[in-house]
């Protein structure tokens, strides 16, 4: 998505959230750490994602048996740099009512680190605030991992790990 | 994280993220309106809280539009409310919602 792109901005929260966060590492291994499934499960409330990763291929984010959290297509895949997500949210009825969003992942070399930008658009007018709600905290536990080896541990950053059977 | 409780440490500067906080994606002269400053005054703070990292910006058209990023806010939180702590913490915040819902339906 580039800057010039026609989005709308609306009432309440809006229909676009931005997050941003620095993170010392290089591009390649924040993008593995993005589309490789044991390595999200870390930092992603135990949820991984499982895809090809290439454009027009399916991805799925889940604890097997458990629960499914989202899925969607990759509309774009520019490693690196870029990914571009449609992100249709399955935890609970309430969440799936919201339909389709779009998750755009940015990432820029900036001196010894990584910019990462999430964008994530498209929503509803009054959209749900769970559908986004969970990035900060996804991003701070990537941030942990890619720094330190580690994972976050505070509880719900972990919520689902060990669930899956 | 100096420059997050620099940025955080002045009441116009939390105002404009609770301006952000209410709705998101606001240009200059939207907040301008909202807040008892001059534009200068206002671009000065905003500056203060991009470099922060609390706020962050997108373009469209000619407009700039000003987004509050939550993420430092966060990596704060997560330093010091520790895994023992973060389950009362997290139960005081629903109780709290929970009291407000109530408040609220009446």
């Amino acid at each position: 998505m580039n800057d010039e792109q026609a989005y709308t901005v609306v009432g309440g929260r809006g229909s676009m959230t931005v997050f941003e966060i620095y993170i010392k590492t290089t591009p390649e291994r924040l993008w593995e750490a993005i589309t490789s499934e044991e390595m999200r499960k870390r930092y992603s409330f135990g949820v991984g994602t499982v895809s090809e990763w290439t454009e027009g291929s399916e991805y799925k984010s889940a604890v097997p048996g458990v629960v499914d959290i989202a899925s969607g297509e990759n509309l774009e895949v520019d490693p690196p740099r870029r990914l571009v997500q449609s992100f249709t949210a399955l935890w609970s009825e309430d969440v799936q009512r919201e339909g389709a969003s779009r998750v755009t992942w940015e990432i820029e070399p900036v001196g010894t680190s990584c910019r990462l930008r999430v964008t994530h658009d498209q929503l509803a007018e009054s959209a749900n605030n769970e559908l986004y709600g969970g990035w900060p905290m996804i991003l701070s536990g990537l941030k942990t991992l890619l720094e330190t080896g580690e994972d976050l541990d505070t509880p719900g950053s972990l919520r689902y790990s060990g669930a899956a059977g | 994280m100096d420059e997050v409780f620099k940025a955080l440490a002045d009441p116009t500067r939390r105002e404009l993220l609770d301006q952000l906080f209410e709705q998101d994606g606001q240009t200059l002269s939207a907040l301008e309106e909202r807040l008892p400053m001059t534009r200068f005054g206002v671009m000065k703070h905003l500056k203060v809280l991009e470099e922060a990292g609390l706020v962050t910006t997108r373009k469209r058209g000619r407009e700039k539009l000003h987004f509050l990023n939550p993420v430092p806010i966060r990596l704060i939180h997560d330093r010091w409310v520790s895994k023992y702590a973060a389950p009362w913490a997290s139960a005081l915040t629903e109780l709290k919602r929970d009291i407000e819902n109530e408040e609220k339906e009446r």
